[in-house]
């Protein structure tokens, strides 16, 4: 297998994310323009161009027909993915940290940064249809969230209920019908940069910043298995067809250059996870 | 005693008027005296606590009494004159509350008084202070408290011996030593002493024996035959012993830093640089015998200087230091803990000094002195007499080196072509390195010499056997050079490694082995395990950022450490064998220091140990059959274990994919009935769509 670089992005890149039949790669980065490329060959189909500020978190639905961005210049953008066309654009109080489609991709979650006195909140808004009356709309649901700032957001696939990381290493389960929060563990002692669910949903990986990887229960945030390296890991993914899960980490970049490649430890690893 | 009576008086004087006022109420009041029968149940703490705890004790007022001897025996007509006086020299350590002065029938004060303070803390302080006072000439007090005539009146007069006390056997403290497979244990500090822990380094993997948290505030210490271990506190030392490490004692030395145990375990150095600023009295070098507890001998050190500043024989009967101005050389002998015959030994222009392991003989050497060489002399004790003195010329600094028993001492002198003055400092230049080697055992002690134009890094004897080891030269050509050292002959140049990354060299306990090491930042943690007996370089491995490498006292595993007092990342050690076979890697946050718990020289004799030697191969079968079991016994037990937890884990997913299957229906809903549990679930809906991909472009001119 030969490794195909994409070139086409001048700043740190955030975030990527394949559709759901993985032909195409999304990818976001702080240049303000996330790109659509062809996984197969690494060619690039085209550019979402709007954003004035870093790109901080894409998602695109299960139909791959629209995509979704936030940004730090305080912007949450929903995109024509054929097109490329900006459908709509919702100014918000602080960055958009985070953002994700529902199942049905009838609805969609953003959550905003708690920074310039604003707090973190969480938007749950109405996708079915988009248009210019998207930025005037009350979004279904506003959950405020109390205390340090969502930092990865995950979405089950009945539509019940969310899951978000937190700065601190904290997990929070939501219940969306009433919008309470239904339980949260503290299993991570730093930010959590990465959740990932399995391939049915049923567990959900995290990637911390305190060197660990862990699995979870998605029902009962119950923690299944920890993960151990010794650098922090950004993200974390379980394998969908073998019993494997990858971790993917390393130095952070501002200390990458006090450390030799040697010991920066910019690997991928693959484990075990029933053990 | 009269304050008493008067409080006593009004509290009754309270229950009279109480009783009154029942007396006095008439008819047309209502009655407030308590029913028939009934019970005051709120007790006088809870009604008047607070008055409670002023009420006068009857001791308050006897153990504030002094009884002052030694007065001056004066008229009525001076008593006034004589109370001032008095009241000036007792009226500092508090408030008199009464005074007597008890006279004759004629007037004329007895030459004795008696004054009451307010508080016994007041009258303790008044007798420490104003015994043996003297007033005048003629009058010199006699302070005492009043209890103690009662104390010294009662004393029977006839004797009753004390009664033995039943002997508490305390733990065995060796222990460790008794352990059937000779399993060494070696001590883990984390994080500023936050944690502690002793392990066991069994096979195959080490347990741990003992673990507790601020066990130690700063680091720890084993004792060097590995009885004690020290924990570094606040207020001083603490030393624990035996089976479950319980406190052994306590050696109290507030701001104590730096340790030192003599060679047997009898005493130890305690040393406290700062001092204690609340008590200037503390003196910041102790010495304490181990066994008792009891302070010894204490000092305070003159100017800066090398710990250990005080050096011990190797039987603990003498320990000496360098005199203040480097111009005497301080013998002490044990246990009187006085200079040895009275007076120290007048050594002009001393620089450093050290003990032979075995014997009571002194290295030291002096600078040189206008015209007079520098030298290294040995000095024999306790007789003083030189055994052997070799002057040397040129020479900018010395560097005493014995060889672990006792056969050979190597003095590494640095001498110079060149010197110049600037200033008040001195410049060499030119400097080359001269090794002189002292032949203990041989008639007269004679000396070699071997020579090297390039820097030393770094030289070590081999602990057992004849040889020594070198690091020398610069960076990048850094050369091993291994000396032997023969009866009668110079020393010879057995092996010259070269171009190696080291800077640091450990032989094994047991001699033979070495391990070159590139320790600290500079030195990349390169590490190579070397066979001197053929020279075979057996691994050549690194530990990056590496800061320590412990031989276990046997010599059978070397553990390398990364510690947190020098590098923040990947703290943590790993255990190696002897051969330089990785055993196990331990990456632990905030990993600090690693001992391995020394072990008392071997009790076999000489004979004994060559026999077990030469019959090595008869008792290798049974050590393999053992290891080998003990390997399978774990890896089955871990096995099992992990069978355990695959099945917990297994029969959870069952249960969750079972609930899964039971959401299809739903998920379905919320997707237009189109099934996207697999990528090709639902085949109606596939649409095969082709892309072309321009890919090359070849062109190929026709001719």
């Amino acid at each position: 297998m030969k490794p195909i670089l994409l070139h086409g992005h001048e700043r740190a890149i955030t975030q990527i994310k394949y559709n759901r039949e993985g032909d195409l790669l999304f990818s976001a980065s702080k240049d303000n323009k996330p790109n659509v490329w062809y996984s197969l060959n690494g060619e690039r189909l085209g550019t979402f161009n709007g954003h004035q500020g870093a790109v901080w978190c894409i998602d695109v639905d299960w139909t791959t027909t629209k995509f979704m961005s936030g940004a730090g210049d305080n912007t949450f953008k929903i995109w024509d993915c054929e097109t490329g066309r900006e459908i709509g654009n919702i100014q918000t109080a602080s960055s958009v940290r985070t953002c994700l489609f529902s199942y049905s991709a009838n609805m969609a979650v953003y959550t905003t940064d708690k920074a310039m006195k604003q707090p973190c909140e969480m938007f749950i808004i109405d996708t079915r249809t988009i248009d210019d009356s998207i930025s005037v709309q009350d979004p279904i649901m506003r959950i405020p969230v109390k205390g340090p700032r969502v930092s990865a957001i995950l979405w089950d696939n009945v539509e019940e209920m969310i899951i978000t990381g937190h700065e601190n290493g904290e997990l929070t389960q939501w219940d969306l019908k009433t919008g309470k929060q239904l339980s949260s563990v503290k299993e991570h002692d730093n930010i959590i940069n990465d959740m990932q669910w399995n391939k049915d949903g049923t567990m959900f990986i995290t990637a911390s910043k305190d060197h660990t990887a862990k699995l979870f229960d998605s029902e009962s945030l119950m923690l299944l298995k920890t993960y151990k390296t010794e650098r922090p890991v950004n993200s974390a993914a379980v394998s969908p067809i073998f019993e494997h899960v990858v971790l993917g980490g390393g130095q952070d970049a501002m200390d990458v250059t006090t450390t030799s490649t040697r010991i920066g430890k910019f690997d991928s690893r693959f484990l075990p996870y029933g053990i | 005693m009269a304050k008493k009576k008067v409080d006593d008086k009004s509290s009754q004087n309270d229950g009279n008027t109480k009783s009154d006022g029942d007396l006095s109420s008439n008819d047309e009041e209502p009655n407030f005296s308590d029913p028939e029968g009934f019970v005051d149940d709120i007790t006088d703490e809870e009604l008047l606590g607070d008055i409670l705890k002023q009420k006068p004790k009857e001791t308050d007022g006897v153990e504030s009494v002094i009884v002052v001897d030694g007065v001056p025996q004066v008229g009525p007509n001076r008593l006034e004159k004589l109370k001032s006086v008095i009241n000036k020299v007792f009226v500092k350590f508090g408030n008199i509350v009464n005074e007597y002065y008890p006279v004759t029938p004629e007037g004329t004060t007895k030459g004795y008084i008696f004054i009451e303070y307010s508080s016994p803390v007041h009258a303790a302080e008044a007798v420490k202070v104003t015994n043996n006072f003297k007033l005048d000439k003629q009058h010199t007090f006699q302070v005492n408290l009043f209890t103690d005539f009662a104390k010294y009146e009662l004393i029977p007069i006839k004797w009753d011996p004390p009664e033995p006390q039943p002997y508490q056997g305390q733990a065995d403290l060796h222990y460790y030593l008794l352990e059937p497979d000779a399993y060494d244990q070696f001590a883990v500090v984390t994080a500023q002493g936050q944690s502690v822990q002793i392990w066991q380094n069994t096979q195959p993997d080490p347990v741990v024996i003992e673990e507790r948290n601020n066990w130690t505030q700063t680091y720890i210490k084993w004792s060097p035959l590995g009885t004690y271990l020290s924990t570094f506190h606040k207020l001083g030392i603490a030393l624990w012993a035996g089976p479950n490490f319980s406190q052994y004692k306590r050696f109290a030395h507030v701001g104590v830093q730096f340790i030192d145990f003599s060679p047997c375990e009898k005493y130890l150095v305690t040393y406290s640089p700062q001092g204690d600023p609340h008590n200037p009295d503390m003196k910041r070098i102790i010495i304490w015998d181990i066994r008792t507890g009891l302070e010894k001998r204490s000092f305070n050190p003159e100017g800066p200087t090398a710990w250990p500043i005080f050096r011990w024989s190797h039987d603990d009967k003498y320990f000496a230091r360098i005199g203040s101005n480097n111009d005497a050389l301080q013998v002490y002998e044990t246990p009187s803990f006085g200079l040895l015959d009275k007076k120290s030994i007048k050594i002009n222009g001393i620089r450093d000094f050290n003990w032979s392991p075995t014997d009571n003989v002194v290295a030291y050497w002096v600078a040189e002195d206008k015209d007079v060489p520098a030298s290294v002399t040995l000095l024999e004790f306790p007789n003083r007499n030189e055994i052997r003195k070799k002057n040397l010329f040129n020479v900018a600094d010395c560097k005493i080196h014995w060889q672990k028993s006792g056969d050979y001492l190597c003095v590494k002198v640095d001498r110079y072509s060149k010197v110049r003055k600037e200033k008040n400092e001195t410049k060499y230049s030119g400097v080359y390195c001269n090794f002189e080697v002292f032949h203990m055992k041989e008639k007269q002690i004679p000396v070699d010499s071997v020579e090297c134009k390039e820097p030393i890094q770094a030289f070590a004897w081999e602990p057992v056997g004849s040889k020594f080891a070198m690091i020398h030269g610069e960076s990048p050509n850094i050369n091993v050079s291994f000396y032997e050292v023969r009866v009668g002959q110079a020393p010879i140049l057995l092996k010259k490694f070269e171009k190696r990354a080291c800077n640091h060299l450990f032989w094994s306990p047991g001699g033979q082995f070495i391990v070159l090491a590139g320790l600290g930042s500079n030195g990349g943690g390169s590490l190579e395990f070397v066979d001197t007996h053929e020279f075979l370089i057996m691994n050549s491995t690194d530990h990056y950022q590496m800061s320590d490498v412990e031989w276990d006292p046997t010599g059978r595993y070397v553990i390398t450490g990364v510690s947190f007092w020098k590098t923040k990342v990947d703290t943590g050690y790993w255990i190696w064998s002897f051969q330089g076979k990785i055993l196990k890697r331990v990456n632990l946050e905030k990993f600090a220091q690693i001992l391995w718990r020394p072990r008392p020289p071997t009790l076999l004799s000489e004979e004994k140990q060559k026999e077990i030697k030469k019959n090595l191969k008869k008792y290798y079968p049974q050590f393999e059959s053992k290891d080998r079991m003990r390997q399978s016994k774990a890896s089955k037990e871990l096995i099992e274990k992990r069978a355990a937890l695959m099945e917990k884990f297994q029969s959870h997913r069952e249960q969750r994919i079972k609930e899964w299957m039971e959401n299809k229906a739903r998920r379905l809903a919320l997707r237009n009935n189109i099934d996207t549990d697999e990528l090709d679930a639902d085949t109606e809906n596939v649409e095969e769509e082709v892309v072309e991909f321009f890919i090359k472009e070849e062109v190929t001119v026709l001719e």
